[in-house]
């Protein structure tokens, strides 16, 4: 795993991850490998309309979730985004050098496109003035304060996770969001279950010591 | 061990309260998706032949194998044949459209 730059390419890499419950599917029917995702580019670059297939098939669901997610709760440009991702991606394949999973180098370019969409909200005309807004209602109103409490917890987990030391934040990644259990990551890093025990222990710790002291 | 658990609640709670909700993309979506990508490829060049494609280990739906089976030499087998098939209009407008050809890629992006 790479040094995680920020909050948000934490979150990135934490969707980009596979939960060993879950793997992601391919014609195969098998995760999906390093090897796999060079194999397809080069598909995609002899311009292989099956590739295309498995390209959308095995990536749209991951990059429409994370979309939909970020966007949330205004959702109704989801599609034109994810299919602009998929556009913009096979255009920029060339600089696919397989330094990371294919599907996180997606998000990094969804992320992209999402940023044009907030910055166009930007340039939209100013609110109405109370007294004309007042048609929201109140569940609408309840929709968007809970999605608003749900993004600060999100961004204030991701920055405490990215400016944990490495160790730490992989392994609350693996046990909290990605519910391995204590064997798996043992055997993932070849320590044994009570050291991973040990390092979770202090990682917990140092996470609620970040939580506390910054949570004002 | 109180405080541990508590906080190992706490953690549980923040990671359900923080992930991702797996959604699945609209059958219409990844079909018009498809679409639009095997259009861009062929503004940059010709399509791989169906032959490479078979080669590459794609499987053919039956009206491209009949088509790479035809002795019309290559040209037929770059077509986008997609483009003509009913397939292709039923999955860009309806969802889980009722289409079943085995190795069709609109029928892959089915959420069913």
């Amino acid at each position: 795993m790479g040094v995680l730059a920020s909050p948000l390419d934490s979150l990135i890499w934490m969707l980009s991850r596979v939960p060993p419950d879950q793997p992601e599917t391919t014609t195969a029917g098998g995760p999906v490998s390093h090897a796999q995702d060079l194999e397809l580019v080069r598909r995609l670059e002899a311009r292989d309309r099956k590739a295309i297939a498995d390209f959308v098939a095995n990536h749209a669901d991951a990059l429409y979730s994370y979309v939909r997610f970020r966007l949330a709760p205004r959702t109704e440009s989801a599609d034109d985004v994810v299919q602009d991702v998929f556009l913009a991606a096979w255009q920029k394949l060339g600089s696919y050098r397989g330094d990371s999973p294919l599907r996180a180098w997606l998000l990094g370019i969804a992320r992209h496109k999402i940023e044009d969409v907030y910055r166009e909200r930007l340039r939209e005309p100013d609110p109405l003035p109370d007294d004309e807004s007042a048609s929201v209602s109140a569940a609408g109103e309840a929709v968007l304060d809970a999605e608003i409490d749900r993004r600060r917890l999100r961004e204030r987990a991701a920055t405490i996770l990215s400016e944990l030391p490495e160790p730490y934040s992989t392994v609350l990644l693996w046990r909290y969001w990605e519910h391995r259990s204590t064997a798996d990551m043992a055997a993932t890093t070849g320590r044994t279950e009570k050291a991973i025990e040990r390092l979770l222990d202090r990682a917990r710790k140092s996470f609620r010591s970040r939580w506390e002291h910054g949570w004002r | 061990m109180a405080g541990a658990d508590a906080l190992d609640l706490f953690l549980e709670e923040l990671a359900r309260s923080t992930d991702v909700v797996p959604i699945n993309a609209p059958s219409r979506l990844k079909s018009r998706t498809y679409s639009a990508l095997v259009r861009l490829a062929q503004r940059h060049g010709p399509l791989c032949t169906l032959d490479e494609s078979k080669t590459l280990g794609g499987g053919l739906c039956v009206f491209e194998e009949l088509v790479r089976i035809t002795p019309a030499g290559e040209p037929p087998q770059r077509l986008n044949l997609c483009r003509v098939c009913h397939a292709r209009i039923l999955a860009e407008h309806f969802e889980n459209a009722p289409i079943f050809w085995p190795n069709c890629p609109y029928v892959r992006f089915q959420n069913r």
